[in-house]
């Protein structure tokens, strides 16, 4: 062991205990070794107190999300067709950059964003949450930033999510994996609505959500903030 | 959500801090933070239950990184910019002389050698054991000692650079 080896391990707490008795007394009578000792304890407390506050931080609703995808059905993830289990990690596939999405899907990467195309494009843009329809929508609401934002369900593509009105298109801010749940009554939104989903809609929301009124009214002019 | 899941919730805060040590940029962080995270759930029959679960996922973001910095370099110049890290608000001049601190120390580790930096991250900022860490690393614990003390070393001296 080197002396600096012994030095750092001393201070780590990886001496035995006869080592580390040993150690103390040569430190007891060398105020060089003292004071290195001194410079390595500065330099363990400074570099964990520069990233101890990460730990209070708050937690990106997209982690906690991932992490939720497989909710109260264990193993949904290799139960389900392959793309609705990328669907669970949309956000790593957004940010790399990666059209990994296969052609016709209810989504497609444009860019960085991940846009709703067909089926779900157009009930996004068209259906009220009252209305019947393959695809369910739920919430509707303005977001912090001005744009409008709708949460989604689509039963036979395994999918929920959030996605906002913006350029004329709507762009999924989250997406996941979900099975509609036994009981045939998949309708009644909020208990139906992914965690990921309601993380997502709290983080974003500006006020309350919509009611039906609003809701028509934002429709009837395009969504357009 | 069942336990494994729960318990990645759980972690996560860890796990963040353990990716920014090796990452830098905040954004960079939490994307390998998710990836981690996807990764283990796509592998979770590789759990087994009653071992450390931290040591796993740190094990498998530590892969997770390495992957990813290839790719960076194999694409040229992907990282964020240096400056991309810092974050130096304009609240109180005690905060502000912390921040700058810590940002010395940020700028210090990301000079580090991958090697030395996942040593570094997993003793000092993760509080690992010296074999803790060798595990999570996959290396024998001398080779990790040795990664430690020359990280150690280089940050010792940057960081006395720094200070006038």
């Amino acid at each position: 062991m080197s002396a600096e080896q012994r030095l750092i391990a001393y201070l780590d707490g990886e001496l035995s205990p006869a080592e580390r008795e040993a150690f103390e007394a040569e430190l007891a009578a060398d105020p060089a070794l003292a004071a290195q000792v001194e410079l390595h304890a500065a330099l363990s407390a400074r570099v964990a107190r520069t990233y101890a506050p990460v730990l209070d931080e708050p937690v990106p609703p997209r982690l906690t999300a991932i992490a939720s995808v497989a909710n109260d059905r264990g193993g949904l993830m290799s139960s389900l067709p392959r793309w609705a289990a990328m669907a669970a990690c949309l956000v790593v596939g957004v940010l790399a950059g990666r059209a990994f999405w296969p052609q016709g899907g209810p989504l497609a990467m444009h860019g960085r964003a991940l846009v709703a195309q067909g089926g779900l494009d157009q009930a996004l843009t068209h259906q009220l949450a009252s209305d019947p329809g393959a695809i369910r929508v739920g919430l509707s609401f303005r977001a912090r930033d001005g744009r409008y934002c709708r949460t989604f369900q689509s039963p036979d593509d395994h999918l929920a999510g959030l996605a906002c009105r913006g350029d004329g298109r709507w762009v999924a801010e989250t997406a996941v994996a979900w099975t509609a749940q036994a009981q045939p009554d998949y309708r009644t939104a909020a208990s139906a609505t992914p965690p990921a989903v309601l993380a997502a809609i709290d983080a974003m929301i500006a006020g309350e959500a919509l009611d039906a009124g609003a809701e028509r009214a934002a429709r009837d002019r395009g969504w357009k903030p | 959500m069942n336990g494994l899941e729960r318990e990645i919730v759980g972690l996560l805060p860890r796990l963040r801090r353990f990716a920014r040590a090796l990452a830098r940029a905040p954004a960079d962080a939490d994307d390998l933070v998710q990836l981690t995270v996807e990764r283990a759930l796509t592998r979770r029959d590789q759990w087994r239950a009653g071992t450390r679960l931290d040591s796993w996922m740190f094990r498998i973001m530590k892969n997770a990184w390495i992957d990813e910095t290839r790719a960076r370099s194999r694409q040229g110049g992907l990282f964020a910019p240096a400056e991309a890290g810092e974050r130096v608000g304009d609240d109180g001049a005690g905060a502000m002389e912390a921040r700058l601190a810590a940002a010395e120390v940020e700028r210090a580790m990301a000079r580090l050698p991958a090697d030395q930096r996942l040593a570094v991250a997993l003793v000092l900022v993760e509080g690992l054991s010296y074999q803790e860490a060798a595990d999570v690393l996959e290396i024998p614990a001398g080779t990790l000692t040795s990664r430690l003390v020359r990280g150690r070393m280089a940050l010792m001296a940057d960081l006395a650079e720094a200070r006038p």
